[in-house]
């Protein structure tokens, strides 16, 4: 067992520490150039202070920051995990046939490139319901990266595991939960941690164009109509960290499920 | 090196090679009857082996050997039912080969272990596609069995990436093993090892062989004249390819059970590698490069 404390991360905290040192000077730098019209870190601090207090308070006239974030991150999660249900499936299906590739790729590569936002309108207009038009964008741009990277994992199955199937008479079944599976599960949790970090920037775009509760409204109505750019700042501050875990939680997934060849 | 018991077993043995007539054995086991296998390829059609005929009778091991790329491994191919000749047939056991099927246990080249399947599941997913109909004790026994046999059960639980290459050899062994299968393939099953683990394998492979009273039919892709001698009855050597055939036949009449120190010395040993040698290689020295 290594200790925590060894040189290596020891090390890495210092170049953590720089790398916010660093930051928070440009930071202070540009608050004294625009003379606080950008709030300098320790203006922010306090404000970051002031919204985190009482975090998940939940009146009907006010909600607390941790109450908004987690109805953010619940649509995300309603778009992100629906949007897998869809995507893996489909991607399993579309690298093991040519055929189904070839029928769903050009519709992947003219749906991939829209902006997530184009699909906020159509929606709306489907569901007649904000929240719902919100989620509606976080499952199509959470589908792509997804979809695409499990059609690469099937479509990359070494002939070897293949022959192994094939000279021991694997079932449909058995090829697909113990080659199939297996095989593109890395490439799946590839696909799923790109769509997670899509899914997540996505929602504070979303939110700002659907009102309601969340980390997206709460930018744009309390920091940006509410005059307050702190709040703002604290919001992308938070926003940030958030997108970092998720990333983390994703990454410790695909350290994980991954296998020494 | 690991000395092969010599014990009442080997006595045994002896008793069945003198026994002349047993109906069991000496009976044709596959037959390649004119096989020819083409590949459609980016220039054109390319023929890997052309009207092949060859016939192996029971509890013969034979090995085909040749340079690189001669159209061995697709001969054997055709045998296992990986590779679908494009003329002529292959009978095994008394059945046109279609497809693979339990009664042929195929050793990969590479091992082929699935990297994510312990070294137990690997063989257990194996007998459990291959015998269906055996209930789940059973085949735990078949694979704890088979663990055994090759000296393995103690690393049952490891993944195929903690273990050496000799280790590897040995579970794809077991795996083939394992199903029961009358005919055994094995592609250069040791050309990927160092030359004291490959001496270990061979002793392995022929104390399996002997367990099961040498029933088993063993076919051997190889580039490796020494193993070829010191494991088979009989040696095919193969011309080059593309469109290969077969260059000649040696038969290797040394009695079994055979000392891998001992039968380097023996005069008909030396008879046969020099036989091979001449029959595979053409140049012997750098004056010979230069002629």
């Amino acid at each position: 067992m290594k200790s925590i404390f060894s040189y290596k991360t020891l090390v890495s905290i210092l170049y953590f520490a720089a790398g916010i040192a660093l930051m928070g000077g440009i930071w202070e730098l540009i608050a004294s150039l625009t003379k606080n019209e950008i709030p300098s870190p320790k203006m922010t601090w306090a404000v970051f202070k002031e919204v985190m207090n009482n975090p998940f308070q939940d009146d009907p006239d006010y909600k607390g920051i941790g109450t908004k974030l987690l109805s953010s991150l619940g649509r995300v999660a309603t778009g992100f995990g629906l949007g897998s249900l869809v995507a893996i499936p489909l991607g399993l299906l579309m690298g093991s046939s040519k055929a189904v590739m070839n029928i769903i790729n050009p519709m992947v590569q003219l749906l991939r490139p829209v902006s997530p936002l184009a699909w906020f309108p159509l929606g709306l207009a489907i569901f007649q319901d904000s929240p719902k038009a919100s989620i509606f964008m976080i499952f199509i741009c959470s589908l792509w990266p997804t979809l695409i990277n499990a059609a690469f994992g099937v479509s990359h199955i070494p002939q070897d595991h293949k022959n192994v199937s094939k000279a021991f008479g694997f079932s449909a079944w058995k090829y697909l939960t113990r080659i199939v599976l297996p095989f593109s599960l890395p490439h799946i949790l590839t696909g799923l941690r790109l769509s997670i970090g899509v899914a997540w920037m996505v929602i504070v775009a979303g939110e700002m164009l659907s009102g309601g509760i969340g980390l997206g409204y709460f930018v744009w109505e309390e920091g940006f109509n509410g005059g307050s750019v702190a709040k703002i700042l604290v919001a992308i501050i938070i926003i940030g960290i958030v997108g970092l875990l998720l990333d983390k939680f994703f990454m410790s997934l695909q350290k994980r499920f991954s296998y020494a060849q | 090196m690991r000395q092969f018991p010599v014990s009442a077993a080997d006595n045994k043995l002896a008793a069945i090679d003198q026994e002349i007539i047993n109906p069991a054995l000496h009976q044709d086991c596959i037959e390649v009857k004119d096989v020819t296998v083409s590949f459609k390829s980016a220039k054109g059609l390319y023929t890997a082996v052309q009207d092949i005929s060859l016939t192996i009778k029971k509890g013969e091991i034979v090995s085909l050997i040749g340079h690189s790329g001669c159209g061995k491994s697709t001969l054997m191919g055709t045998i296992s039912g990986m590779v679908k000749p494009s003329k002529g047939t292959v009978i095994a056991n008394g059945q046109v080969v279609t497809q693979p099927g339990p009664d042929r246990g195929i050793v990969f080249q590479n091992y082929s272990l699935l990297p994510w399947l312990s070294v137990y599941r690997n063989i257990y997913e194996a007998v459990d596609a291959a015998l269906p109909r055996k209930s789940a004790s059973e085949k735990k026994a078949l694979v704890e069995h088979n663990l055994k046999m090759v000296n393995l059960l103690p690393h049952k639980d490891k993944l195929p990436a903690h273990l050496s290459g000799g280790m590897k050899q040995r579970v794809a062994i077991a795996r083939a093993f394992a199903i029961n299968p009358s005919i055994l393939l094995l592609d250069e099953p040791f050309g990927a090892l160092d030359a004291l683990t490959k001496s270990n394998m061979h002793l392995e492979l022929l104390k399996l062989w002997n367990l099961d009273n040498r029933e088993k039919t063993i076919v051997m892709v190889t580039h490796d004249i020494e193993e070829a001698i010191f494991l088979s009855d009989r040696v095919v050597v193969m011309n080059n390819g593309p469109a290969a055939t077969i260059r000649e036949i040696v038969d290797v009449p040394l009695p079994r059970p055979r000392n891998k120190k001992e039968i380097v010395h023996d005069p008909e040993y030396i008879r046969i590698h020099d036989r091979l040698l001449n029959l595979l290689i053409e140049k012997f020295s750098i004056d010979d490069i230069h002629a």
